[in-house]
């Protein structure tokens, strides 16, 4: 059976030629959590964008066991979620319906299917009764939940995130935890707070300057004292 | 931060905010046209006239005083067309209100009459967007013919107007933070392009981001959208009760008032 995410000796460079991944491998299998922490401008968002094909450098990836180029795109795309750091850039449209109903669109499904799976979607993260609401009139909070909506109605197999708890207050941030937890799909978030990772995650990548420095349990990864203080992170205070 | 929103009061229920954007729509254009195409001379069919936009204001439940406001907000360039009439005609004319009458001169009456139909048409548009959500009038205008692109990109700016402005103002909050004595004409230029140039870039930035969310949902170039419009009895009774009020005061009233 195919992993998740495979990824051979990728390596990306900026437009400008400023490395940004230098020789990346890494497998992840279905059905996990893991967590890609490492300090701001170690190159956690661009491999996200990489599996997503939004990267294109020298190396191998696959997702979900199809290569990622322009052939597979469209296919790939069906199979991977990928949630952006800023909500603002997720919600573009002008009501949660229509943002959330914007991927199943694009997949061609029938109006009476695409109906039912923004109000799954909705449902799943708590925002069931926002159908009609402006994304300029959610908190904080709701805007995170509905971008996870938008990507939970097209039902892919995997989910990226990206820094899905900044700028949440502990409230909010605990039911994303909740969500994010109950969610089957296979997860990568990328994040540098170590707590939510450590709560989220049973598998954590550390990445810094580009490269793989661990690879391994969350716990143990997080709980080595010198490595995270090595790499500008902390150690997680507590499981969540 | 909170905005105020040209479409604040749309979220309402009523039987006005129900009907059918494009009907809703179609009945204001129409209403604009035959209230500008009224006599430059008559004041007292346009008070008629502004009894079906007011009625529909106080059905649908929006507060006066907001709508007041808003009209308010985008006079002053009607005011000072209104005002300039005086100026250059000066004919003398009779006017007669009720048991009423007094000499005026023409400039004046035209000046009202420019006033009268700018806010009779106003109230008209505050009461199609104040009960009409941005998001259905555009589905509407999208289903009445105009260009998709036109449409997507009204989409767009209504959706991200709010976010510049939140951050054109932590822009000013940050330099009023440390702007501590007047800096002289130059120096605030150079910020002001400085700031105009941050955000510029921020939203080449954010048009990247949103590009990418688009992509990673199967966005292909075609603009796909799941249409809830539905026409339905009430808003065919809606348009006719708006064609008779209308052909009523223009064919009826009209000749009797002028």
């Amino acid at each position: 059976m195919s992993k998740a995410i495979e990824i051979e000796n990728f390596t990306y460079r900026y437009p400008d030629g400023t490395p940004a991944l230098s020789d990346i491998s890494l497998s992840v299998e279905h059905g996990r959590k893991l967590a890609l922490i490492g300090p701001n401008g170690a190159g956690k968002s661009t491999l996200l964008l990489a599996m997503a094909g939004f990267a294109k450098g020298t190396g191998k990836v696959l997702v979900d066991g199809l290569e990622v180029n322009s052939k597979n795109l469209k296919k790939i795309r069906t199979r991977l979620g990928c949630c952006l750091e800023n909500p603002d850039d997720q919600l573009f449209m002008p009501t949660l319906f229509d943002d959330v109903a914007f991927g199943p669109l694009n997949m061609g499904l029938e109006p009476e299917q695409i109906k039912s799976r923004v109000a799954e979607a909705l449902a799943t993260v708590g925002l069931a009764k926002m159908a009609d609401k402006a994304p300029h009139h959610l908190s904080a909070g709701q805007k995170r939940a509905a971008a996870i909506a938008t990507i939970l109605a097209m039902s892919p197999r995997i989910i990226t995130l990206d820094e899905p708890d900044g700028s949440l207050d502990p409230r909010n941030r605990n039911n994303l935890m909740k969500l994010l937890k109950s969610l089957p799909q296979t997860l990568i978030i990328a994040t540098c707070n170590m707590n939510f990772a450590a709560s989220l995650a049973d598998r954590a990548v550390l990445l810094d300057k580009g490269r793989i420095i661990a690879d391994g349990e969350a716990q143990k990864i997080m709980s080595d004292a010198d490595l995270m203080t090595e790499h500008g992170l902390e150690l997680a205070q507590r499981k969540l | 931060m909170h905005h105020a929103h040209i479409d604040k009061f749309a979220y309402q229920d009523s039987a006005i905010h129900r009907l059918d954007s494009r009907v809703k729509f179609l009945v204001v254009l129409v209403f604009t046209a035959v209230v500008i195409s009224l006599p430059r001379t008559s004041l007292s069919i346009l008070a008629c006239y502004a009894i079906g936009p007011f009625a529909i204001l106080v059905w649908a439940g929006i507060p006066l005083k907001f709508v007041f406001k808003q009209i308010l907000l985008v006079s002053p360039f009607v005011i000072v067309l209104a005002l300039s009439c005086p100026l250059y005609d000066r004919t003398p004319v009779a006017v007669s209100f009720g048991p009423f009458s007094w000499q005026s001169s023409l400039g004046w009456l035209r000046c009202f009459v420019i006033l009268g139909k700018f806010i009779v048409t106003m109230l008209a548009l505050i009461g199609l967007v104040s009960t009409t959500r941005f998001s259905d009038l555009l589905a509407g205008l999208q289903k009445l013919g105009m260009p998709k692109l036109l449409t997507i990109q009204l989409g767009f700016l209504y959706r991200y107007i709010f976010v510049l402005i939140d951050r054109a103002h932590h822009i000013l909050q940050a330099r009023a933070g440390r702007k501590l004595r007047n800096l002289g004409f130059k120096t605030e230029l150079r910020t002001a392009a400085s700031m105009l140039g941050s955000l510029f870039i921020r939203s080449i930035d954010t048009a990247e981001h949103i590009s990418i969310a688009m992509q990673a949902r199967g966005f292909d170039g075609n603009w796909r959208t799941l249409s809830k419009l539905k026409v339905r009895r009430c808003d065919l009774f809606f348009a006719l009760t708006a064609a008779v009020f209308m052909s009523g005061l223009y064919f009826f009233v009209k000749p009797i008032l002028q």
